[in-house]
């Protein structure tokens, strides 16, 4: 294995593109919901945090990551996208009601409907991880 | 076990660096619960529940981090899942980024997002740009499942190759494998495709192929129009087989015996539209609709629309109404929704209101709804406080009120300079 992995890692080295790479943290201070379209023309425009972009960061945020990180820690990510959580994210922000959370209200007979309709969409949380709850009826 | 060392031995080095770099700090929250609630088996539960995060950042050259997120629970009153106490480790890793080749190493619990992979590793992940606009990114370790039989000797790693034309397009190719007691378990390969060919047109979406059932796993692709002065289109289309996207699970939940409720050689097409529309800078209306389109069961279809007041520091308000229309008695509701939150001084002020009318009654009942009121106060800059209360009536619960509180404290120590949400 070794013998393997240490030429494709000189490999790696060598190819290496020496780019500077995106920045550690966002140069100016953002307050708020960043829009920003206002400085940046190009694909990052794309990621205005409108009051939209709670549903519509699952276009961006996978291949973006890397951008996220400028301002946003672990944890922002990890609050809701857990390997294994039992407190629902509506019930931890109930005081902001304005995130398209799924789960809100009484998800316990929801979830049946849902899971008939787009088990896909249960499946990328609840599949591999998150699925203590989903045991205790799916044994 | 295993995590516990690798956990120690890296909070030992991360102990040990800040010695060599004035400059490090550690920033991070403590966020304390408490909530109560009833079973569907009438068990009344009373748990506390302790989340930490924090990150050790600007070690050494600023390229260095540390970064750890986790929780436990005890339970003051009942028992949640016939056990008083839990935890889990979401993250823990050691960072190392160059200021060249967007080169990164995450060593210990780490979140790996890379084409086909979505997955938690115990292990290593890094990536590095090469010449000609490609980069490349690997990982490799222990997979990080939450099933309770899971078998030992796991192992899981793939890669990521991606070509870039930068502001135009990334087209990736990836590969995972997982093994189970050296057996394979997973093995998929994926495409994936961001283009942007102008200004405020994206398209992304990928290709998964189940290389153990021999068959297309998904095909989901997204096009995102805008904004367009005051309009945002985006456009989902997607196809999946069940029986080829579900092969991976670890929860019975997702296992479709032949028989059930869903047929596992399922196939389904599914195509939204929404529509986002801003009337004033503070003031948008949404419309969107969904069609589902299966192989076996028939059809559904969802449509609604939604109308939001934000006024980012005073509060906002929202309405919304959606219809779902399926071949089945259950799949025929109608979902309102209102919203309201306020700021008043130190003090944080939410209602939320959500009502479902089923056409067809379920077990009895016909309109199920839940009321939650919330409020949270700035002590100070780092210390709030808050409490909520929600009253539901539904299928499963006649009559059920749930409370819940909150302590968070943000701590931020050394340098403070970092922000970040």
């Amino acid at each position: 294995m070794m013998l393997f992995l240490l030429p494709v890692l000189a490999l790696v080295l060598f190819a290496c593109a020496h780019t500077q790479s995106m920045v550690l943290k966002h140069p100016t201070e953002v307050e708020g919901m960043p829009v920003c379209s206002e400085c940046h023309a190009d694909w990052r425009a794309a990621l205005d945090h409108t009051e939209d972009f709670y549903t519509r960061h699952k276009y961006s945020a996978p291949a973006n990551k890397q951008a996220c990180d400028v301002c946003h820690k672990e944890s922002f990510c990890s609050d809701c996208h857990a390997n294994k959580e039992e407190l629902k994210p509506s019930d931890k922000y109930k005081d902001s009601p304005q995130l398209a959370m799924p789960h809100r209200g009484d998800y316990l007979n929801q979830h049946k409907i849902d899971g008939s309709i787009n088990p896909a969409s249960c499946f990328p949380c609840h599949g591999r991880q998150n699925n203590e709850r989903c045991s205790e009826c799916h044994k | 076990m295993r995590i516990i060392s690798i956990v120690s031995v890296m909070l030992s080095l991360v102990l040990l660096m800040p010695y060599s770099s004035p400059a490090a700090s550690i920033t991070g929250d403590s966020n304390t619960y408490l909530q109560s609630r009833e079973t569907a088996d009438n068990q009344k539960i009373l748990g506390a529940y302790e989340y930490l995060n924090f990150a050790v950042q600007d070690l050494g050259n600023e390229t260095i981090s540390f970064h750890m997120g986790g929780w436990l629970r005890y339970d003051l009153k009942g028992e949640e899942f016939d056990k008083k106490t839990a935890d889990d480790l979401q993250y823990s890793y050691l960072s190392f980024k160059s200021t060249t080749d967007n080169a990164i190493v995450n060593l210990g619990r780490v979140m790996v997002f890379e084409g086909v992979a979505a997955e938690r590793v115990d292990g290593l992940y890094a990536r590095t740009d090469l010449k000609g606009n490609f980069g490349i990114s690997a990982f490799g370790g222990v997979p990080v499942e939450t099933e309770i039989n899971e078998p030992g000797n796991n192992l899981i790693y793939g890669a990521h190759l991606t070509h870039q034309l930068p502001g135009l397009y990334r087209i990736g190719l990836s590969y995972l494998k997982e093994e189970k007691n050296s057996e394979d378990f997973r093995e998929e390969e994926g495409i994936d495709l961001w283009v942007h060919p102008m200004n405020k047109v994206d398209i992304t979406g990928r290709s998964n192929y189940n290389a153990i059932t021999k068959g297309w796993m998904e095909n989901t692709y997204n096009l995102i129009l805008g904004p367009f002065d005051k309009f945002r289109f985006t456009t989902e289309a997607s196809w999946i087989s069940y029986k080829d996207y579900f092969t991976g699970a670890t929860s019975s939940a997702f296992f479709f015996p032949p028989g059930g409720i869903l047929d596992p050689n399922e196939k389904v097409r599914r195509l939204g539209e929404d529509v986002a529309y801003a009337l004033t800078d503070k003031v948008s209306i949404g419309v969107n609709y969904t069609a589902y389109d299966y192989e076996v069961a028939g059809s559904a279809k969802s449509y609604g629309g939604s109308i939001r007041y934000a006024a980012a520091a005073q509060g906002g308000c929202g309405l919304s109404l959606r219809r779902m229309d399926g071949s089945s008695d259950n799949l025929k509701y109608t979902e309102y929704r209102v919203y309201g939150y306020k700021k008043i001084d130190k003090i944080n002020l939410a209602v939320d209101l959500l009502d479902v009318d089923y056409d067809v009654p379920i077990n009895g009942v016909s309109n199920a709804y839940s009321a939650s009121i919330a409020g949270q106060y700035d002590l100070t800059e780092r210390w709030k406080l808050g409490a909520d209360v929600e009253y539901q009536k539904n299928p499963d619960f006649n009559d059920d009120l749930r409370l819940f509180l909150k302590a968070i404290y943000r701590f931020d120590i050394g340098s403070g300079e970092r922000k970040g949400a």
